[in-house]
């Protein structure tokens, strides 16, 4: 039975089954009628056996020996574009990659704020600082890691299907991140790496002068272009990185996808010819999982790898491959911590189902046969009550999932602008303190996101280093009688422009035009219109949005950044002057320059964790709390919805999935699905009652004139 | 202040089209074909005119406006920004969310309402009071409707009679134009039109003129094919009156009643039309055809916020129902046709 018929709900489907039993029924049975008794037998025939296929009706979309089984429900509503691990950079993407491929670094299942610890790699990388301001990161791979088992590896030889992964193969995956056919979104990171932009420049210019360079697979060009200066092989094992420049977050790069071992295999076999699929569709990874279905329409599995080191080698007792013994107490009290020690994965597969509207999903969820969901907006005071569940959820035993993710969203002042740009000086920098008291995160969120989310105080959310709870700016406690004063200090009492004697009027650039997108928009329009500043909202599309930033043609937008890694680098660096977005083409939207600030994010990028960083964090953001280029409006809160059986739930943020560490109570969720999808049978006998008085009458009627 | 303010043309306008309705009720009365008609129009919708007419009255309200006399302590009212008489009547009446009709307390939390009971329609999301923007649609649909008909109708014509009474090569040409346009979806013409121009109301009426005027262009022209043959144009030609005069004295008064059936059909479709835009994103701002894509997410809310579909629903289904009731009447009178039934 299809997934799609059975949005409406456990007694739509009943009936459809009772129906289609009922006309098959008539077909087959009424041609052999010979006479009222015949008739009357044939009738009782037809009640049983729709009283027999209810019985064994069911909404179960699942296959029932999957009843018992640890597999693990989830949904998605549109397929990734790509599982290409150097270019997939969603968190639906990031949902497949991040358990199908594996990386040498991971971060802790349970700490927090998140911590690194080794994943393929032995441990945590050597540095060493080299002369001329390089550093050198030195990985060393653990030895027996195996890919997945996988087509593409007969290329080496017939019936081989796996192979050992080795420090080249890590190589290989970095210099594909600087190979400008593919055109990975982080290359620009990864120049941190000695000669990694030659490498790429080297490579375009083979590839023009001689056709035949071309042609060769991606790892012979690769080899043949002499491969990066700063990536180096000492061994099978070892790997060696050099940075020409203080990079320290670069870490956190190898606890992400990017950074993955690849087989050069795999993309020399899966190039979309030949009836072969595109690597895009096909990973061959070294994760926990394989891809082992996968369609696009309808649904993907993901299986536990036998491969994994995990599995082959409990003996290890690797950091990343067991259940984390070290925990908070919130982990002992939700019982996690008995599962420390365990070896890795608990669940056996995830069955991920494609589910395009909002409310047949959450639907499903209720009925039981998905583990988990969020909190969809429209049914949310019926989930939610004050901080937590509602007591109909508490009962069915479920339970709620909060996270602040980390993210910021803001609100942007171009700085290049004459009106509330650096030119117009002090009288701008009132401007901006006045519109940053005006507006009130708490009261918006509360309108639009249910309340969910904290009102933000600083570029950097909770979680992230250099966040302080208790940091409060002046600027963003909403206070329009002190926001009045600013604009009569700023020259404009009133909100008049001296200069026209009307109101001051500027421009919020959006890329939203639905009406609801817009009414957002309009809650901050409103509130600076308290202050007798007309903003007006050009709404356009999101290409002729990206096209007015590139030319500078702004004065006011609303972005929102989502963390890659948990350093506060990742953050403040949308500020830094060389980020620009009109000199550059950074993501600096703002345009925002200011000589010390710059200063101290150089020295803070560069430095590791520690008191001098915090200062230098603290100036940073006080500088901010001053000039006012952004207003922090708040970090999103992320609600997740747990079924009672799922265990070990614990949200990381930053996309990164934990199928790996869940477990399921498969008895307890085939016994409450069973409650919770207990068939209505009284509308299939109220619409068999109705075909017997239709019938009944219309056959006797037909005899009764044949005699 | 300079004369060209936004709001200063927009009185100009309205008093123009003031003048022009007094003008028109006056050629009504002086010539006893059209007086007769008018009279016969009232007598048989009567309720419908009168609809039709709050309408008018609620948008010419939203129409007049003028700055100053707003007291200091307003909130959310810009310095010298132009207030219309209906702005003015609903000066204070914003709450911080959403609120029910009639209700004292706000939707959800459940806060004091500034103004308790005074929502008779209760309030958006942004605590605008619904009653008092489903009156200021009437003036955006009032607005669509009228001028994308001021340009359509006009262009239509044009095309329509000089091809009907020249023929030939310019026929051709015109027939090429409408079959052309014909062919095109007009939705998907619509979209592409108002993304070139921009999102404004100027832009969405040229949009829906530049798809609207094909149909009326079809019938102007059949009708002036039969026109010209007609033996009193036969005579004025003969006797060696001007081209220009022919057109103007014969044929366009002849074309009355046509120009005023379309007008008020015409209307009524593209008020609708709007809404659609208005669903698809690309819509008049505070149209009712915002009001209801606004409120797509508020129906599957629990509990339902019914009161911003329902008031701009029912304003759109009152004006679009009196102004169809109208144009049938006026047809059956104006009709040589139809106007002997009754």
């Amino acid at each position: 039975m299809k997934h799609e018929q059975m949005s409406g709900g456990h007694r739509a489907v009943n009936a459809g089954c009772a129906k289609t039993t009922l006309r098959r029924a008539q077909g087959g049975v009424l041609s052999a009628i010979r006479g009222p008794s015949d008739f009357a037998s044939c009738l009782l025939g037809i009640g049983l056996a729709i009283i027999f296929s209810l019985s064994a009706c069911s909404n179960d979309p699942y296959p029932p020996e999957d009843g018992e089984a640890k597999v693990l429900y989830s949904s998605f509503d549109a397929a990734p574009r790509t599982l290409d691990p150097a270019t997939a950079y969603t968190t639906k993407a990031h949902s497949v990659t991040g358990v199908v491929y594996d990386t040498l670094l991971k971060y802790h299942f349970l700490k927090r704020p998140l911590e690194l610890m080794p994943g393929l790699a032995v441990d945590l990388p050597l540095v060493t600082p080299l002369e001329g301001g390089r550093t050198r990161y030195r990985f060393t791979l653990r030895e027996d890691l195996l890919f997945a088992d996988d087509d593409c590896f007969e290329l080496n030889g017939e019936g081989r299907r796996t192979r050992e992964i080795v420090s080249a193969d890590i190589a290989f995956q970095l210099m594909r991140l600087a190979d400008p056919l593919i055109g990975s979104p982080v290359a620009e990171t990864f120049a941190n790496i000695d000669g990694f932009v030659e490498f790429a420049a080297a490579l375009e210019a083979y590839r023009e002068e001689d056709p035949a360079f071309a042609d060769l697979a991606a790892h012979e060009q690769y080899a043949a272009a002499g491969g990066v200066r700063g990536i180096e092989m000492p061994s099978r094992y070892v790997l060696d990185i050099t940075l020409h420049r203080a990079y320290p977050q670069i870490k956190y790069w190898f606890a992400m996808e990017f950074t993955t071992p690849v087989p050069w295999e795999a993309i020399a076999y899966y190039t979309g010819q030949d009836g072969r699929p595109r690597f895009d569709d096909h990973p061959v990874g070294a994760g926990p999982f394989v891809l082992s279905e996968y369609d696009k329409q309808s649904r993907y599995v993901l299986s536990k790898n036998p491969n994994w080191y995990g599995v082959r080698h409990p003996e290890w007792k690797a950091p990343a491959a067991i259940f984390p013994t070290e925990g908070d107490e919130e982990d002992r009290r939700s019982g996690r911590m008995a599962y420390a020690g365990r070896s890795l994965p608990l669940i056996d597969r995830v069955v991920v189902v494609r589910e395009k509207e909002s409310i047949p999903r959450f639907n499903k969820f209720l009925q039981g046969y998905y583990d988990a969901s969020g909190v969809i907006k429209e049914s949310f005071d019926s989930v939610i009550q004050g901080d937590g569940l509602s007591a109909e959820m508490e009962g069915l035993g479920m339970r709620l999932g909060k996270a602040v993710s980390p993210d910021v969203f803001y609100i942007g002042f171009n700085m290049n602008d004459e009106v509330v740009g650096r030119s117009n000086g002090e009288s701008s920098r009132k401007i901006r303190q006045a519109m940053s008291l005006a507006v009130d995160s708490e009261e918006f969120l509360r309108i639009f996101q249910n309340g969910r989310g904290v009102p933000a105080q600083s570029p950097l959310p909770p979680g992230i280093y250099g966040y302080e709870s208790g940091y409060e700016n002046t600027f963003r406690r909403p206070n329009i009688e002190r926001a009045k004063e600013l604009m009569t200090e700023a020259g404009y009492q009133n909100g008049i422009d001296p200069t026209t004697g009307e109101a001051l009027t500027l421009t919020f650039d959006t890329s939203s035009t639905s009406t609801a997108g817009l009414n957002q928009v309009r809650f901050y329009t409103n509130a600076w219109r308290q202050l007798g500043i007309d903003v007006q909202i050009d709404g356009t599309t999101y290409n002729q949005f990206q096209e007015k930033l590139r030319q500078g043609d702004y004065q006011i937008f609303q972005f929102g950044w989502v963390a890659d890694y948990p350093d506060p680098e990742n953050f403040l660096f949308l500020l830094w002057s060389k980020m620009g977005k009109s000199d550059f083409g950074g993501p600096n939207a703002t345009n925002f320059s200011d000589a010390r600030f710059d200063e101290l994010f150089v020295s803070m990028k560069a430095r590791d964790n520690g008191p001098q960083r915090i200062a230098e964090i603290e100036e940073m953001l006080s500088i901010l709390e001053r000039e006012r280029p952004w207003i922090e409006l708040f970090h999103r809160e992320d609600y997740s919805l747990y079924q009672g059986w799922v265990k070990n739930v614990k949200p990381m943020g930053l996309s990164i999935p934990t199928y790996q560490y869940r477990d399921i109570d498969p008895t307890s969720r085939s016994d409450k699905r069973k409650a919770w999808n207990e068939p209505v049978q009284w509308p299939a006998y109220l619409l068999l009652l109705a075909g017997v008085m239709v019938i009944v009458p219309g056959v006797l009627t037909y005899f009764k004139e044949r005699q | 202040m300079s004369w060209l303010e936004p709001h200063i043309l927009s009185n100009l306008v309205t008093l123009g089209l003031l003048a022009g309705l007094v003008f028109a009720a006056r050629v009504v009365r002086a010539q006893r074909l059209w007086r007769e008609a008018a009279v016969e129009l009232w007598r048989r919708r009567r309720f419908a005119i009168l609809v039709v007419g709050v309408y008018l009255l609620i948008g010419l309200a939203d129409s007049v406006s003028w700055t100053g006399g707003v007291p200091d302590d307003a909130v959310g009212v810009l310095p010298n920004a132009p207030l219309s008489v209906l702005d003015r009547a609903f000066l204070d009446s914003r709450e911080a969310s959403y609120s029910a009709p009639f209700a004292a307390v706000e939707f959800y939390g459940g806060d004091a309402l500034r103004h308790p009971g005074g929502h008779p329609l209760g309030t958006d999301i942004l605590g605008r009071d619904v009653f008092y923007l489903s009156l200021k649609g009437a003036r955006v649909a009032l607005l669509i409707g009228g001028l994308t008909s001021l340009i359509a109708i006009p262009l239509a014509l044009l095309f329509g009679v000089c091809a009907g009474y020249f023929g030939g090569r310019f026929d051709d040409f015109v027939f090429f134009l409408i079959s052309t346009m014909a062919s095109m979806p007009s939705l998907l013409l619509l979209i592409a039109l108002i993304m070139v121009m921009g999102r404004s109301t100027f832009s969405v009426c040229i949009a829906l003129a530049v798809t609207g005027w094909v149909g009326f262009c079809r019938l102007t022209r059949a009708e002036t094919l039969k026109l010209r043959e007609l033996d009193y144009i036969q005579a004025a030609r003969a006797l060696g009156v001007s081209e220009a005069k022919i057109i103007f004295r014969h044929i366009l008064p002849n074309l009355a009643h046509l120009i005023v059936i379309t007008f008020v059909l015409m209307f009524s479709g593209l008020v609708l039309s709007e809404a659609v835009l208005s669903w698809l994103g690309i819509g008049v701002d505070g149209s009712w055809g915002q009001m209801i894509d606004g409120a797509r997410d508020e129906l599957s809310r629990q509990p339902v916020v019914w009161w911003n579909i329902a008031a701009a629903g029912s304003a759109l289904f009152g004006l679009i129902l009196a102004v169809n009731s109208v144009g049938d009447a006026v047809r059956d009178v104006l009709d040589p046709r139809t106007a002997r039934e009754s």
